[in-house]
């Protein structure tokens, strides 16, 4: 399809034509389409980073069962293609109007009665989050309902009321008025997902790439080695709504639904590129919890949502979240271009600041995680100012093996603390052999300090990030022997 | 009253229908503004060239100083804060140039254009620099009481330190917006976020060198303010007027996020010094405390807020003898501002901070050291600055929250806990608020209103407070539904606008509801009486038999009856229509002054404030003193608020600015490089409280049974005062930290207390533990 999208809005397909709209640019964010609307301006821009969620929209699509499934999203952070066959969802598709009486979704009228609005800015986000929980969870805890809306900011609430609301409307087993269309919705859906062909936008100065399947992805990643590769866009998009970089090309794979997949394959599990970072976290509860443990405290529901485990590892960022515990699990890249794949420890993929090793005609397709077995222990830290939704400062991934009361292998990988995703070597090899006790714990932890010379910035200054760093080994250590 | 009416705005909240500033609806005749702005914090500017700028197509107007058709100012008290830099610049983000486009990439383009040519000067960018460089903004103040330096001498114990507390950034969710319409002539019409339209109508008028009388101010709401948007929001305004004026079309400036943090004023951070003499019960004998603020770059309101720490620096406790000195300082960054507590925060962070050293150095709990110096009910109960205190509520309220958050038994468990754990250390502290209600620019305190009736029996409020979503209009709206009598849903309350009422206070103070509620009130009472006689001539026509008198005529209910003779009764509607057919008028402005205020800033003594508004809260906290990460476990606070007007939105102020105030004494940091860029402008870097930096155990309460005399309704401020509530989170860290040396150690110890602050200190512990 040459220079159109089609997506479900206000319960019809919209047609997007980029050719004939000169204002629109395949880079437009959903937030700024909306916005040129006089019935959609409720979506508010609060950050432009997907930090504040004054943008939060929902986006249904296709799931198991032909059922809709709903996720938040930071509509700042997301481009007008990437939502092409799903449904948008805003604050004003909520409320209902029958027979000139307009009626509240559920989470609208809680949110009225517990006075879950001050200014009101935020609070389009805040509703749409909450209709985020209403449509997935019936009762849900309390955790629950700060998880989902750990990604919107409100400064006037102190958000009580808001966790109130949504404990008070998430009773009606997800039932609505989205219920009653959800097969109508399912059809315009299918329909517009019929055409599998891929989309390309192109303006005067601007291409933009949309395959379908991975060998036309790897077609068009070797014929425009230069386009910038998005799944689900959150950190890229960023290089554009801060900082005004123009892209290009662009390649977005969030088409391709082969990269959707997990598997489990020679006593692995393989992660698809495109399994977002809220599935990996799902999925890993059980089979790898220190990676659970740092994805629980991964961005925000919207951000988790479209950021992929395969665009996280691909920006090789010395502060990204899952690299250290992904190299504690001795995790594995495939990548894989028209001619040729290849697979790669996750240790020898990084191989600089924001620089991984991938050829120009490579996309990462695969990650895969060795199954754990009982006789080692992995655990994974995050240290940030701010709990949650906050970038890390330190965070490290170690993992254990002892033969009685010896360390028989281990490795101590930290995030934050250099230019790149790093173990600390010479700590390691003054445990192996050692007896895991205290004494050489404390040992350890002289040597882990003066091996990393870190930053200061406005994170922190170096000295906590040494401090933290050697703290971290005590703790990890304290938690083995709690055990 | 009735805590079922939410905010007047709930609906149109949740729906997305709320129209801001830059959703208003325009003709495709809008530009769109911008502000170049500087990107150093002191220089010279040798050379501006905007001709490539403005060959760019789109662009409709690049203004520069020399452009400004009126005074190059914006200075809300003294002048001296150039509305574009001329010949220097004197902080990073001060605005250079302005920009209209049609669109944002041909504003982009034509910023990159615009060639500036700096001469890099020194730049001052800390309070140390600026003292040592003797950069003060104003001669100091000063407010004292007795002998300090003799007490000092004689008090068997004394501290002498300093503490730092850092700003803090606004952040509200709607950055500095403007909408500058054209009219006839030099009309202009601005649709501001602003906190005080009144004083953007002047600063509009004087850069355009036009009379008040030509511009109009309107705000509709605020996404937020909290004193961001007091004299800041004036700033943009301006720029949108001088845009619109140069290119006669309407321009909007919406700034963006990290521009906005750059470039507005802050909470001024504080350098305080103290010395504090107390006695072996801990109780405080002599205070000396000298109050240094960051007044960044200009006067702002500088003055006044240092005025109120100094005033605050008492908190709620009685000292002998005392010496409050207060001095701004002036530094290369911008001009910070008013933020809830305007100063008595920092004031009061002093002596709470030094009640917990006090204790942990007599070994005692400190709620006990709290009461014990607590303002007593008939003897030492005079201010520092010599006002009494009246209906004091500090000792009820401490018993009450004392028992019902089992103070006694929860710091016996956590001493159990920590004992128990090595590195995981949890703490406790209950702190009091005494806040002082009224501007301390005592001819601030007067409101104005316009209540229109129309001939329906449908009502229309106006009045000088501006809603940025503290719920000032929905109060406003009961006030007038309670004096007048009749249900809420016949009222509405309309956008604030000069034209309607003039020369009004900015919506700050926590004063809002206070002043305005007493303008609606006489507004209502003007009309009221005037609705009196034609009910009253009505009664004699219909019910000759019983002759009503006017004190007995009540307005309820939607109707209007003689309590002596009920059966004397007649609708609102109808007599409104009567009223209107007898020639007589249904509209009345109303004006309200604040009686008995008074402070003489040279003495430092007077009645500054009309009354207070007590709180108190006890916050318990967990630490990992091997992280530093921190968890809240549990608030609980108790706040007076008077006769609540409306208990849902005053509950919803209290847990606001309670968080907003956990915010600023932990995660909330300011920090900037070496040539004055702050490195955290952004919510990337700067991390305000989420959802679940809240206590995992919130519980909040309304005093009960606890009208004020003299205000409107029987009801109190509530805006600012919880804010402070946040110390108890801020000193249970404190106590957390302490118990990683079992409280032998005064741990080292700022505001705020990042997780920075919680692992080097709480290390330094353990180090000097080794030491021994």
């Amino acid at each position: 399809m040459k220079n159109t999208i089609r997506f479900v809005l206000d319960g019809k397909i919209r047609e997007v034509d980029f050719s004939k709209y000169p204002e629109l640019k395949p880079t437009t964010t959903v937030l700024n389409y909306l916005r040129s609307f006089p019935e959609h301006k409720g979506v508010k821009e609060g950050c432009a980073e997907g930090d504040c969620g004054a943008c939060t929209i929902v986006i249904a699509e296709i799931g198991e069962n032909e059922k809709l499934v709903y996720k938040t999203l930071d509509s700042c952070l997301v481009f007008l293609p990437m939502i092409h066959g799903k449904q948008l969802i805003t604050v004003e598709n909520l409320a209902i109007t029958e027979n000139n009486e307009k009626s509240l979704h559920l989470v609208q009228q809680l949110l009225v009665e517990t006075n879950g609005s001050q200014c009101g800015y935020c609070t389009p986000g805040i509703v749409m989050s909450l209709f985020g929980i209403y449509k997935n969870h019936q009762n849900p805890t309390k955790e629950i309902i700060e998880d989902a809306l750990t990604g919107n900011l409100c400064r006037c609430t102190g958000y009580q009321p808001i966790i109130e609301a949504a404990q008070k409307a998430c009773v009606n087993n997800c039932e609505d008025h989205f219920s009653k269309s959800e097969k109508e919705v399912v059809e315009l859906l299918k329909k517009i997902n019929s055409n599998t062909e891929t989309i390309t936008i192109k303006n005067k100065s601007q291409k933009y790439f949309k395959p379908f399947s991975i060998s036309e992805a790897l077609r068009l990643r070797n014929e425009n080695p230069n386009a910038i590769i998005i799944n689900g866009s959150t950190d890229i998009a960023l290089r554009q709504t801060k900082k005004n970089e123009f892209f290009a090309e662009i390649l977005d794979l969030s088409g391709v639904s082969e990269l959707k997949n997990i598997k489990v394959e020679n006593n692995s599990i393989v992660f698809g590129a495109g399994i977002t970072i809220e599935q990996v976290r799902n999925y890993s509860i059980e089979k790898f919890p220190a990676l659970n443990k740092i994805l629980n405290v991964f961005g925000s529901l919207q951000i988790r949502n479209i950021a992929t485990i395969g665009g996280n590892v691909g920006s090789a960022s010395p502060i990204g979240d899952t690299l250290p515990v992904l190299f504690a699990y001795c995790a594995k890249i495939k990548l894989q271009s028209e001619n040729s794949e290849r697979i790669i420890a996750i240790e020898d993929f990084i191989i600089g600041y924001r620089q991984a090793d991938i050829k120009n005609d490579e996309l990462i397709t695969e990650v895969i995680i060795p199954k754990q077995d009982k006789t080692g222990v992995v655990n994974s830290y995050k240290i940030s100012k701010r709990k949650d939704m906050d970038i890390s400062t330190v965070s490290s991934a170690f993992k254990l093996k002892l033969s009685g009361e010896s360390v028989s292998e281990i490795l101590l990988a930290f995030g934050g603390m250099a230019a790149v995703t790093k173990r600390a070597k010479e700590t390691e090899k003054l445990l192996i052999g050692k007896k895991w006790n205290r004494e050489n714990v404390e040992t350890a932890m002289k040597i882990l300090e003066k091996e990393f010379t870190p930053l200061s910035d406005a994170r922190s200054e170096a000295e906590f990030r040494s401090t933290a760093a050697k703290n971290l080994l005590l703790k990890f250590y304290l938690e083995t022997k709690q055990n | 009253m009735s805590d079922q009416i939410h905010h007047n705005s709930a609906i149109s909240h949740v729906t997305g229908e709320s129209v801001y500033i830059n959703d208003m609806l325009m003709s495709s005749q809008l530009l769109f503004g911008k502000v170049v702005f500087s990107k150093y914090a002191h220089a010279k500017i040798k050379k501006i060239n905007i001709k490539k700028a403005l060959k760019v197509k789109g662009v409709h107007a690049v203004i520069i100083a020399k452009n400004i058709p009126g005074e190059n100012q914006m200075g809300p008290v003294i002048h001296d804060e150039p509305c574009l830099a001329e010949k220097v610049v004197t902080f990073v983000g001060q605005a250079i140039a302005l920009i209209a486009a049609e669109n944002k990439d041909a504003l982009l383009q034509a910023e990159k254009l615009i060639e500036i040519e700096y001469e890099t000067l020194d730049a001052i960018l800390d309070i140390e620099t600026s003292i040592a460089k003797n950069n003060i903004l104003a001669p100091q103040r000063k407010i004292e009481r007795g002998n300090v330096d003799l007490a000092l001498k004689n008090s068997p114990h004394t501290f002498k330190g300093e503490l730092k507390t850092n700003g803090q950034e606004h952040w509200y969710l709607e950055t500095q917006t403007a909408l500058a319409v054209p009219g006839e002539g030099k009309e202009i019409m601005v649709h501001a976020s602003s906190q005080n339209p009144t004083e953007t109508q002047a600063i509009v008028a004087e850069v355009l060198g036009i009379s008040k009388n030509e511009v109009e101010v309107e705000v509709k709401r605020m996404g937020g303010g909290f004193g961001g948007k007091e004299t800041q929001g004036n700033h943009v305004a301006a720029w949108a007027a001088l845009l619109a004026n140069a290119t006669k079309r309407p321009v909007k400036i919406h700034l963006f996020r990290d521009d906005d943090q750059i470039m507005t004023g802050k909470r001024h951070r504080c350098l305080s010094k103290y010395e504090i003499g107390f006695d072996e019960a801990g109780k405080i004998l002599a205070y000396k405390v000298e109050i240094n603020t960051d007044a960044g770059a200009a006067f702002d309101l500088s003055m006044a807020i240092l005025e109120r720490a100094m005033l605050h620096a008492d908190s709620s406790y009685f000292i002998p003898d005392v010496q409050i000195i207060g001095r701004a300082w002036k530094t290369n960054l911008p001009s910070n501002t008013a933020y809830r507590g305007f100063g008595g925060p920092q004031g009061m962070a002093v002596i709470e901070n030094l009640i917990d050293m006090i204790a942990r150095y007599l070994k005692k709990d400190s709620a006990e050291i709290r009461l014990l110096n607590f303002y007593n009910i008939d003897k030492n109960n005079f201010t520092p600055y010599g006002q009494k205190i009246d209906s004091n509520r500090l000792f009820v309220m401490y018993d009450q929250l004392i028992k019902s958050s089992e103070y006694s038994k929860r710091r016996n468990e956590i001493d159990k806990f920590n004992n128990e754990n090595e590195f995981v250390k949890r703490g406790m502290a209950i702190t009091p608020v005494k806040f002082g209600i009224s501007f301390t620019t005592s001819f601030l305190n007067q409101a104005g209103a316009l209540v229109n009736i129309y001939t329906d029996g449908t009502v229309l409020v106006n009045h000088g407070g501006t809603e940025m979503g503290q719920g000032l209009h929905t109060k406003m709206l009961q006030v007038a539904s309670v004096e007048l009598g009749i249900s809420p849903d016949r009222i509405k309350v309309n956008a604030t606008n000069t034209s309607k009422v003039p020369n009004t206070s900015p919506t700050a103070a926590s004063s809002g509801s206070d002043i305005n509620g007493m303008a609606v009130k006489n507004a209502t009472d003007i009309i009221k009486s005037r609705l009196v006689e034609v009910v009253i001539s009505e009664f004699e026509r219909l019910y000759p038999n019983n002759k009503s008198l006017n004190e007995n005529i009540v307005f309820e209910n939607n109707f209007i009856f003689d309590k002596l003779y009920p059966q004397n009764k007649i609708s609102f509607n109808e007599i409104i229509k009567t009223a209107y057919i007898k020639q007589v008028s249904l509209s009345s402005t109303g004006y309200y002054k604040t009686p008995g205020i008074y402070f003489d800033r040279d003495k430092g003594q007077g009645n500054p404030f009309y009354y207070f508004s007590y709180g108190m809260s006890v916050s318990e906290v967990e630490i990992d003193s091997l992280t530093g990460q921190y968890k809240l476990l549990r608030s609980d606070i108790l706040n007076d608020v008077g006769n609540s007007i409306n208990e849902g939105i005053d509950i919803g102020q209290v847990e606001g600015a309670f968080i907003q105030g956990v915010g600023w004494v932990t995660t909330e940091e300011l920090k900037w490089d070496k040539t004055g860029n702050l490195t955290t402008h952004s919510p990337d870097t700067y991390k305000i409280p989420t959802v679940n930096d809240i206590p995992k155990d919130f519980r909040v309460e309304l005093l009960k049974n606890a009208p004020n005399s003299g205000t409107i309704l029987k009801s109190k401020a509530v805006g600012e005062p919880p804010f402070m509530l946040a110390f108890s989170v801020w000193l249970a860290i404190k106590d957390a930290i302490s118990a990683v040396g079992n409280h032998t150690i005064e741990p080292d110890f700022t505001l705020p207390a990042t997780y920075e602050v919680i692992l080097l200190s709480s290390e330094k512990i353990r180090n000097k533990l080794k030491v021994k």
